[in-house]
């Protein structure tokens, strides 16, 4: 049945349309790349478990959004109750690296009050010889806004594991520090059912041999 | 589920393997709009054709040998319409099927040479001759059947080449529209890659794909491609039989099924069953334009070519092709050389008989044959049943194939110069040429569009496959003629039995039925061995090996079996296969009652039809609202008549006219052309808005290849795609204050399978400007958030428990209400359910789109009260895809748009009047403070 976890983040995944988001997604939930995919009308949803540190585990509840300009009205709903985002950008396509700006202000206008912890990806780099964002610029953009940065590619599944534990982590480690807080009536963060004394330490012998291994 | 990409063409072609083991493939084949793409490619095919038809008929002046072929003009081409009709008559030509009741084949005249011709250089000056079943040797002129219904052509090969392929268009034209409709769309994207991959998928035959790929032509491929058999056929090296049920006198095609009992089959079978319904063209105008282009379409890609234009009966001659390729799927594996380097070589080796029979049903115009085209293997035979079957109009066609034990009858069908012989026609329906001769118009539509591009095209390919030989066998050829009648007699028997399980046979029964095969059919080199190494090697498909295992002797150096030990392997050999029978016997019947099951649908559709078309139609107004039409529009519209109620249902309030949807659709490609030049690559429009921007241009191109993906026929190249983006594109110019909202690509899209072009903009524009959909595509959030609240009052009205549950699990309905209202519930249940959501909802309205969505809650209430926030919401977002549209619309039923005694429109307009309320409330306030 449900695996145990710690917590579980909620994230939510922005970016223009047709820059890949819902296939890194799936790549990330399902192991598996899609040339084609439906578009995302609405919202979509995912999850999985991530084991940050031997024996914790975070159940990430993703909230695939569509990226046309039109649903914005409807997915800016869906920031106030996520704890962490990954914003995506094609690097393929400028213009998609260009809005990464109106995104953050998108998502911090409607966050309020609770933030929300981003990690910039850019998205396709499999496709080197297209490339029309460089890294450097990319990775300036983000450090202006205090976020990570990420390369990543679905189709070669090129650090789609790393995109999510990291943002993952960074989100632990503020609500292991008390920067973030589990709230009564917001969905960002959610305590799991705290494991017993049994329960835990099988947990965590079992997954350090695991990882001894 | 395995899907064979191919990367140039858009993916046509997907295997299926089920469980049994039997791989099922279906092409889809997109329907072309006459898009550029399809013209391409039909230029492509094209120019085969004519090569084959010109080098027939040269050769037929000729005075050349000529293979004999017979062609079955069973239909030609009416406008739009087909036909041909074959009445299904279940139970008496099932001995061939074995699962179908009925064996028909309706061929149109094709001219399969042609296709083969693409192997062979011989071919190119036989090329035309006919419909090839035959295999084509080097040697061997083209064999062709061209069995010309006496009523309506007897065509000489020779000279007819043309009337023929009018005729293979027309047959064309129907297997397209069913495969359009149903899934084998793959015919016409269908490339040799594609093909060979899926071959390997499903069975590992390597040999022959190998041979195929490295055959650079393309051409060549596509005959192969062409028919599904042909690749199936290879596999099994087994007799192909290409039965087609044209059954109607009217119109449409509206299902094509193809059924892969045995292995390989090509396949739209079940998916497609239900798709078909949905993908239907409903208009009787067959004749329509658009069908025509399709039909053209697909006679481009060159899968026609295989199917029809060779007539359906002619897939075998793609087959044949194949069957030399491939040979024993055993052989296959690759270790016996024989396989690839028989190809063509032997000219000996070409068994493939043919019978085409004629038979005239009693009170139909149709008049069904059956034609057998074996490319006699050892192992089993390919059954190919192509049935269009509809009354007023091809409902729906079927293909399978299937591996039989028909190898004896495969056997004296041998020479396909046998075949005219072979033909008998019975009788032939007067009425059927009445029908004939209205479809000239047609006839010459397809005439032209195949003929005027044509080309001659080098026949690359024939060095590659020079021809193509049976495991070494001595072919039939020379083998007597046979009746075609003795033929499938003698088929029958094992028809039943023996339906896909070649394997089932012991290797005493296989030597048997060789040795029974008869002078005719026997191939003179012929050894018995052979068949049982190439078995071998392919443990799926072979038992037999098994049986040696355990039959056999020890090998000397070992202690002899004691005499119990070798009887109690018998016996446990003999239960086995007892077994197997039984399971085959089984299948048989399920399959029998699910084509018995079918045919009652369809005759209820067609049933319904008749009523929407004499009854309803013509007197729409008065009728509509009647409590009969109404009932019998629940039970979902017949698919020929849907596109047309659609239409008057929803109305055209803002008298848009075809002219004027020119005028938008040029508008739009203006901007699409200025955009091209100016746009994409300078960046240097950014300051327009990001909404516009995305509304017109790249986004429409990037969502149309992302909508139905399955089906293939909205990709780039694909027979739609174009259309898709033309009525898009023509809105956006229409309604720019609405502009393109991703959704919208899946309601245009179902327009368009539904409608005519200018039609379904007409109909796409007027829906749109329905309140609710005008609501959620401007994304008037407030207004939507009213909708969502009048869905909950219902919601919590009929389904209390859920309703709880989801609102302790904060499940809002907006989470899985946007994608439904937005796509109207054509991405989120399968097609055809999502259809017959829609007949509904063009008779009720919006309510009725918010009762589908109460009904779905109720259908899956009990697993989704077992279900937290995220798996609920992941379910409603990803529908189940057996989702069964009676069960669905028993639980709408069960869900009554009541709460208390108000209706959704006063609950909803309350709703918006408290609002206006609340806004009263507030100015007075606002105003006193």
């Amino acid at each position: 049945m449900e695996a145990i976890w710690l917590y579980q983040f909620r994230l939510i995944v922005i970016g223009d349309s047709t820059v890949g988001k819902s296939c890194l997604i799936r790549r990330f939930t399902e192991g598996r790349f899609a040339q084609v995919s439906d578009p995302t009308v609405g919202v979509d949803f995912f999850s999985r478990l991530v084991e940050i540190e031997p024996g914790k585990r975070i159940k990430l509840q993703i909230w695939d959004t569509a990226g046309q300009e039109r649903f914005r009205s409807i997915t800016r709903a869906y920031y106030r109750n996520s704890v962490g985002g990954l914003l995506l950008f094609d690097i393929t396509n400028r213009r998609s690296f260009q809005n990464v700006h109106d995104w953050l202000e998108e998502a911090r206008s409607h966050v309020q009050p609770h933030s929300i912890v981003f990690l910039l990806v850019g998205h396709k780099c499999d496709l080197e010889p297209q490339r029309q964002v460089t890294r450097q610029e990319a990775e300036k953009l983000a450090g202006a806004y205090g976020m990570r940065y990420v390369e990543t590619s679905a189709r070669d599944a090129i650090n789609v594991e790393h995109a999510f534990t990291e943002l993952t982590r960074d989100i632990f480690q503020l609500v292991r520090s008390g920067d973030i807080t589990i709230q009564e009536g917001w969905e960002g963060v959610k305590s799991g059912f705290v494991p017993n004394v049994v329960h835990s330490s099988e947990e965590v012998t079992k997954s350090d041999r695991r990882c001894l291994c | 589920m395995e899907k064979a990409y191919n990367g140039s063409s858009p993916p046509a072609f997907s295997v299926d393997v089920n469980e049994k083991g039997t791989s099922s493939t279906s092409l889809t084949q997109p329907l072309s709009d006459g898009t550029a793409d399809a013209a391409a490619r039909l230029s492509k095919h094209v120019s085969r054709h004519e090569t084959g038809c010109s080098d027939s008929r040269e050769s037929g002046e000729a005075g050349e040998d000529i293979g004999r072929s017979t062609v079955l003009v069973t239909d030609s081409p009416s406008g739009g319409t087909v036909s041909n009709c074959v009445i299904p008559e279940p139970g008496s030509d099932s001995a061939t099927n074995g699962f179908t009741g009925s064996t028909m084949v309706g061929s149109k005249a094709g001219n399969c040479s042609a296709i083969t011709a693409v192997n062979r250089e011989e071919m190119d000056r036989n090329a035309l001759q006919g419909i090839s079943l035959a295999e084509k040797n080097k040697d061997s002129s083209a064999e062709e059947l061209d069995a010309c219904h006496p009523p309506l052509n007897f065509v000489t090969a020779a000279e007819t080449v043309e009337s023929l392929t009018h005729s293979c268009n027309g047959q064309l034209e129907l297997s397209c529209t069913a495969a359009s409709r149903t899934g084998p769309q793959g015919l016409s994207n269908w490339d040799t890659d594609s093909v060979i991959q899926s071959t390997l998928s499903s069975d590992a035959v390597s040999r022959p794909q190998i041979n195929w790929s490295t055959t650079p032509d393309k051409e060549a491929k596509m005959a192969n491609g062409g028919l599904f058999i042909g690749p199936s056929s290879a596999k099994l090296h087994t007799e192909t039989v290409v039965t087609i049920i044209l059954d109607g006198a009217a119109t449409g095609l509206s299902n094509t099924k193809c059924e892969n009992p045995s292995s390989i089959a090509v396949s739209a079978r079940e998916g497609h069953d239900e798709s078909c319904n949905i993908r239907e063209e409903p208009d009787e105008a067959g004749a329509q334009p658009r069908t025509q282009a399709n039909v053209a379409g697909d006679l481009s890609d060159g899968a026609t070519s295989n199917l029809t234009s060779q007539g359906l009966p002619s897939s075998p001659a793609p087959t044949k092709d194949p069957c030399g390729v491939s040979v024993k799927p055993d052989t296959c594996q690759g270790e016996e050389p024989s396989a690839s380097g028989h190809l063509g070589d032997d000219p000996s080796s070409r068994p493939h008989p043919q019978a085409l029979r004629t038979r005239t049903v009693p009170n139909s115009l149709s008049y069904d044959s059956s034609t057998f085209l074996s490319p006699g293997d050892e192992d089993g035979e390919t059954f190919v049943e192509l049935g269009a079957q509809g009354h007023s109009d091809l409902r729906f066609m079927d293909v399978s194939l299937s591996s039989r034990n028909t190898f004896e009858s495969s056997r004296r069908q041998s020479a396909p110069g046998d075949i005219p012989e072979g033909l008998s026609v019975v009788s032939v329906d007067p009425s059927e040429l009445a029908l004939q001769s209205k479809r000239p118009g047609i006839a010459e539509y397809f005439g032209r569009s195949l003929f005027s591009k044509k080309q001659r095209e080098p026949k690359g390919p024939s060095q590659n496959v020079p021809g193509w030989k049976l495991f070494g066998k001595v072919p039939a050829r020379e083998s007597a003629p046979k009746d075609s009648r003795t033929i499938q007699q003698e088929s029958i028997p094992d028809g039943l039995t023996s339906v896909s399980t070649p394997n089932l046979l012991s290797a005493g029964e296989f030597e048997a039925r060789v040795g029974k095969a008869g002078p005719g059919g026997t191939p003179a080199g012929l050894s018995p061995t052979q068949p049982q190494q190439s078995r071998r090697k392919n443990l799926e498909f072979e038992p037999l090996s098994t049986t040696a295992l355990i039959l056999e002797d020890r090998p000397a150096n070992l202690p002899a079996k004691s005499v119990e030990e070798a009887q109690r392997h018998r016996q446990e050999y003999d239960e086995m296969v007892a077994e197997a029978k039984k399971r085959e016997l089984k299948e048989a019947q399920r399959k029998r009652k699910e084509m018995k099951e079918r045919f009652k649908q369809e005759e209820s559709i067609a049933n319904a039809m008749v009523v929407w078309n004499n009854d309803i139609l013509p007197n729409w107004e008065n009728t509509r609202n009647t409590r009969r039409v109404r009932e019998l529009w629940w039970q979902g519209l017949p698919p020929n008549v849907r596109g047309k109620v659609w239409s008057l249902a929803i109305g055209n309030e803002l008298n848009i006219t075809p002219e004027l949807y020119e005028i938008f659709l040029s508008r739009a490609k203006e901007r699409w052309r200025s955009f091209s030049e100016t746009g994409s690559e300078t960046e240097a429009d950014d300051g327009a808005s990001l909404a516009d921007r995305e509304s017109s241009l790249d986004l429409i191109k990037l969502d149309i290849s992302r909508t139905f993906p399955p089906l293939f026929i909205f990709q780039k190249g694909g027979p739609y795609h174009d259309l898709l983006h033309s009525v898009l594109g023509a809105y956006t110019c229409y309604r720019p204050d609405v502009g393109y909202v991703q959704g919208m690509s899946f309601i245009a899209a179902v327009l368009i399978l539904n409608l005519e072009e200018a039609d379904a903009f007409i109909a796409f524009a007027n829906l749109l400007n329905k309140p609710c959909q005008l609501a959620f595509f401007r994304v008037d959030h407030d207004l939507m958030l009213k909708y969502f609240a009048a869905f909950e009052v219902f919601f919590e009205e009929n389904l209390p428990r859920l309703f709880n549950h989801f609102q302790s699990s904060k499940l809002t309905p907006d989470l899985y209400l946007i994608d439904w209202i937005f796509t109207l519930y054509s991405k989120s249940l399968p097609l055809d359910v999502a259809c017959r959501v829609w007949d509904v909802f063009c008779r009720d309205g919006e309510e009725f789109l918010f009762r589908t969505g109460l009904g779905i809650l109720r259908l899956y209430e009990d697993v989704l009260l077992q279900m937290d926030f995220i798996h609920s919401a992941q379910f409603l977002t990803r529908l189940p895809e057996d989702i069964g549209s009676d069960r669905l619309f028993t639980c709408i039923a069960a869900a009554p748009m009541l709460n208390g005694n108000k209706k959704w429109s006063q609950v909803f307009n309350a709703l918006i009047k408290d609002n206006k309320d609340v806004d009263r409330n507030c100015n007075p306030a606002l105003k006193s403070s």
